[in-house]
């Protein structure tokens, strides 16, 4: 007879936001057997590259891939075309597509830590913190124009400037977040719901995030030192105070605090920026058609987001292959299921802040 | 524990969020990225904001009734479609004569539904365009 049972995750789930299937097999409460499927939105974008677009209209469309990581994904391709076309991009065009990656980045880490605390159960936690996140999305409107899609970077350089006015109410409202983020900081590691729920649940051990080739915060918070952001020349992250984040049970818990601890970082980096943005065009014009291969890597919400494109000299490309953070960790995920109980599983889950929408493409 | 025990409690108090919509509008900046406008008068017809619109939400196609403009000599007629506008601006910064020609406003496209039939005449002014 039979002692296990297979309970399904998803597609559609009350604690999913993106469709993604695991299937457990649990014996009793535990699980013993993990099986995925992250194939529920595909959309053909790479195909939709190479042929429906010419290649200096596909950084608009591969920011359509992802709403969360949308400036990620546009700044990578628009590197990997401006290494093809041999673009020197100014110094404060560098400085200014940091500050929105930046932006991103915190209010993506935001919304994934509202969701953890959601799925533990703390409804009001979830409600503070999308109301805080408030304040980086209308900052992301007045430097973009927009809340989701940016559409600001272009190849040479990026699409708007900041004026003083704007460099200085960005800068007051980074403070206040600063202050409300510490005050969330001090409820992840005293609040009793938030630390029940979370420390000890979902770990990750520093060999295990080795072998399953983790990336982005879930392998920084296993003790992994592991950041694109400290590997890449092509931005100047080094002298905008960047700084690794990492910790080392690897559960929950220290998956929230490395996020919690590089929203402080991102936020310190940004006033950074706006405090000493150089003197210069933030456009460069670009001649020619792109020719040759070319790969970029960046760091996104997520971990690490890689861009090949192969072009050959004219203006439709030959193929551009996107590799994202979510689908890389999808061995590590399935491996920290095992072991946990059934009744965790959309904590963890959500703890992983999964981009499906990424994923799939 | 107990501190955010007692920031629940005080915002029983304070004003919400959110806005009373559609009662108040939502705020919005004077750089917004809206709608693309276009004044005939100064358009040189160099048809640089086609080549450049990545969707292709702007298209010039022959016509009998030209404009009395003498720089438009192939007797074109320009189309935007603002539903299939992606509002980046490339047309924008591909414009010999930006504020002249081409501007982006920063008003919202009305909201359509599918009974409002908003692209049908556009696969023909596509197919127009083809020819």
């Amino acid at each position: 007879m039979k002692k296990t049972i297979n309970i399904p995750l998803g597609s559609q789930h009350i604690s999913l936001l993106e469709p993604v299937r695991f299937k457990f097999e649990c014996e009793n409460e535990k699980i013993i057997g993990v099986d995925s499927d992250v194939g529920f939105v595909h959309r053909g974008v790479e195909r939709a590259c190479t042929t429906n677009f010419k290649y200096d209209g596909i950084g608009y469309v591969v920011a359509r891939i992802c709403g969360l990581c949308a400036i990620t994904h546009s700044l990578s391709y628009t590197v990997a075309i401006e290494q093809l076309l041999g673009v020197e991009v100014s110094k404060k065009a560098k400085y200014l597509r940091i500050l929105l990656l930046e932006l991103d980045r915190i209010h993506s880490h935001m919304l994934c830590l509202s969701h953890t605390c959601e799925n533990a159960g703390f409804e009001a936690m979830f409600m503070r913190i999308m109301g805080d996140r408030e304040l980086i999305m209308e900052m992301q409107e007045l430097l973009t124009g927009n809340r989701i899609q940016f559409d600001y970077i272009s190849i040479g350089g990026v699409n708007r400037d900041v004026n003083l006015e704007l460099a200085k109410k960005m800068l007051h409202t980074l403070e206040i977040l600063k202050e409300k983020v510490l005050g969330y900081m001090d409820e992840f590691t005293n609040n009793w719901s938030l630390s029940l729920k979370f420390k000890g649940i979902g770990a990750l051990s520093l060999d295990e995030a080795y072998q399953f080739n983790a990336i982005g915060p879930l392998a920084r918070a296993s003790g992994l030192k592991l950041d694109v952001r400290n590997e890449i020349s092509y931005l100047p992250y080094k002298e905008l105070g960047f700084m690794m984040q990492t910790h080392s049970d690897g559960d929950i818990n220290a998956r929230n605090i490395v996020r919690l601890n590089e929203i402080l970082n991102s936020i310190e980096m940004c006033s950074n920026i706006l405090l000493g943005i150089p003197e210069g065009e933030i456009l460069t014009k670009s001649k020619g058609k792109p020719n040759g291969e070319s790969l970029v890597r960046f760091e996104a919400p997520r971990g690490e987001l890689m861009y090949y494109v192969k072009a050959n000299g004219s203006a439709m490309l030959d193929r551009v292959r996107i590799k994202t953070p979510t689908f890389s960790c999808i061995p590590a995920f399935s491996h920290i299921f095992l072991g946990e109980n059934y009744a965790d599983a959309p904590a963890i889950l959500a703890s992983f802040d999964p981009c499906l929408s990424c994923t799939a493409k | 524990m107990f501190s955010s025990l007692f920031k629940a409690f005080t915002n029983i108090f304070k004003k919400p969020q959110t806005i009373d919509y559609p009662l108040t509008p939502i705020a919005k900046d004077k750089d917004y990225r809206g709608l693309i406008e276009y004044g005939e008068e100064s358009c040189i017809y160099c048809l640089k904001c086609e080549k450049a619109c990545p969707p292709g939400a702007i298209l010039f196609v022959k016509t009998d009734n030209p404009s009395e403009n003498e720089k438009n000599k192939k007797s074109l007629l320009y189309n935007y479609n603002p539903y299939l506008c992606i509002y980046c601006g490339e047309c924008v910064r591909a414009c010999p004569k930006p504020e002249e020609a081409l501007w982006q406003s920063n008003k919202k496209p009305v909201v359509a539904i599918k009974s409002d039939d908003v692209n049908s005449g556009w696969f023909e002014i596509e197919k127009l365009h083809k020819n």
